[in-house]
């Protein structure tokens, strides 16, 4: 353990870990979008900007990407810093006018409008709410080895979606992409035994059955894909209850347990 | 193009890291564009997402995916070439190639090929040959000082064989 010093408060942490991390745990508020704890930081969104004061490189970097290093002192709500914010968290406006989670920030920074020019576009399938952190694709490609999901195009007409803009042949429907969006702009939908992507192209993937109660609650690719990960021993053991089944059952056995009885499975 | 034209193409780079962007522009210069079968394949034999694959051939504009016409003219829309006139060019070109006027994207870019397939009307930013505003460049010739009156003869040079039904 080593100690770092954050708007003069010593916290400690761990060599290298990303100083984002550590002033989170320690409560200190230092607002970002793309970062993810389970993908290496990636330094993209900007609004984690800190100054260092003392450290192996001093000035303004992003703190996801700054690694804790003994004597590391750094300060996060600079004048200067506040300023560079206030600028991004404008020009977020512009890129994404329909996000809550942006307009929240604005309003805690005291924005009430952009100088930039508004993007809104009727029909975009990201609810004029993407900011093009790119996490969605890193953890579809990275973590989920799907890769569904890109960039597409550049500079100000960049967007992400799926390529040729069709229906997706390897989205295995998982929502870890709506799940990491720091401003909530990928929508999917269940309805009955079917889950439609409907930013990514309308995508649509079947879903799993209860084998108890019928219901239909996980996409049947995620579920072949989540068996393939777990132990040969456990693959065996489909998965085939719904949570609440699942529940219930434990629940049952763990009753039948304790009054000795004979479980039947 | 087919599976073994492409296999030859990723034979040629030994090596997994950098070859993506050699086997495209490969495969752009041989065909003309880079055709989706052919992404297709690539994506499953280099074990990449096609995801990724579309990602960089809509990045680069030296990319397209939509076959390009035997001649390529590119008229420069640099700031020095659009108030010498390079709206006025690309109206002319529209005019003589016979394709569809205005049929510009969202983005400002067009890329439009004649039925013949013998044109192709794309615009650019900048070939660095502002002193001679306006400028064109049909396939790897440049011409300067171009005006729309300019523009038949110069299309001639590229086996144009004109509009005759239509009086302009």
């Amino acid at each position: 353990m080593i100690r770092v010093v954050i708007n003069g408060k010593a916290c400690t942490a761990e060599k290298g870990e990303s100083l984002l991390s550590v002033a989170r745990r320690k409560g200190i508020d230092i607002p970002a979008f793309c970062y993810e704890e389970t993908l290496a930081p990636y330094g993209a969104c900007r609004m984690c900007l800190v100054e260092v004061v003392k450290g192996a490189q001093e000035g303004i970097t992003t703190a996801c990407t700054l690694a804790a290093a003994e004597g590391l002192e750094v300060l996060t709500q600079t004048s200067e810093i506040v300023s560079l914010r206030r600028a991004l968290i404008e020009l977020y406006l512009a890129q994404a006018p329909r996000s809550e989670a942006i307009r929240a920030l604005a309003q805690r920074y005291g924005i009430q409008k952009t100088r930039f020019a508004r993007k809104v576009r009727p029909d975009d399938p990201l609810q004029n709410r993407c900011i093009l952190c790119g996490l969605c694709v890193r953890i579809c490609h990275d973590v989920m080895g799907a890769g569904a999901i890109n960039y597409i195009g550049r500079g100000h007409f960049t967007e992400i979606n799926t390529p040729f803009y069709e229906e997706s042949a390897v989205c295995m429907g998982c929502g870890a992409c709506a799940r990491v969006c720091p401003t909530q702009a990928i929508a999917f939908e269940d309805i009955v035994q079917t889950r439609t992507m409907k930013s990514w192209s309308g995508t649509r993937v079947p879903l799993h059955a209860c084998s108890k109660c019928g219901r239909h609650f996980a996409p049947a690719p995620f579920v072949n894909y989540a068996r393939q990960k777990l132990a040969p021993d456990l693959q065996q053991t489909p998965l085939r209850l719904c949570p609440d089944c699942r529940s219930r059952e434990i629940a049952r056995k763990a009753v039948l347990l304790s009054t000795g009885a004979a479980v039947a499975d | 193009m087919d599976a073994a034209q492409l296999d030859t193409i990723v034979e040629r780079y030994p090596g997994a890291t950098g070859r993506v962007l050699g086997v495209l522009e490969q495969v752009q210069r041989r065909a003309g564009y880079l055709p989706r079968d052919a992404l297709e394949y690539l994506a499953r034999k280099l074990a990449m997402p096609l995801s990724e694959l579309y990602s960089i051939a809509t990045f680069y504009s030296f990319f397209t995916l939509e076959a390009l016409g035997e001649h390529v003219v590119t008229v420069c829309m640099g700031t020095a070439c659009h108030v010498n006139g390079a709206p006025r060019i690309v109206e002319r070109l529209e005019r003589l190639l016979d394709v569809g006027a205005g049929e510009t994207t969202g983005d400002g870019k067009f890329q439009l090929t004649t039925a013949d397939h013998a044109f192709s009307l794309t615009s650019a930013r900048c070939f660095g040959a502002c002193s001679m505003a306006p400028v064109l460049r049909i396939d790897n010739r440049i011409f300067g000082y171009v005006t729309p009156d300019k523009i038949p003869a110069i299309l001639r040079q590229f086996d144009w064989e004109g509009n005759h039904h239509r009086n302009y």
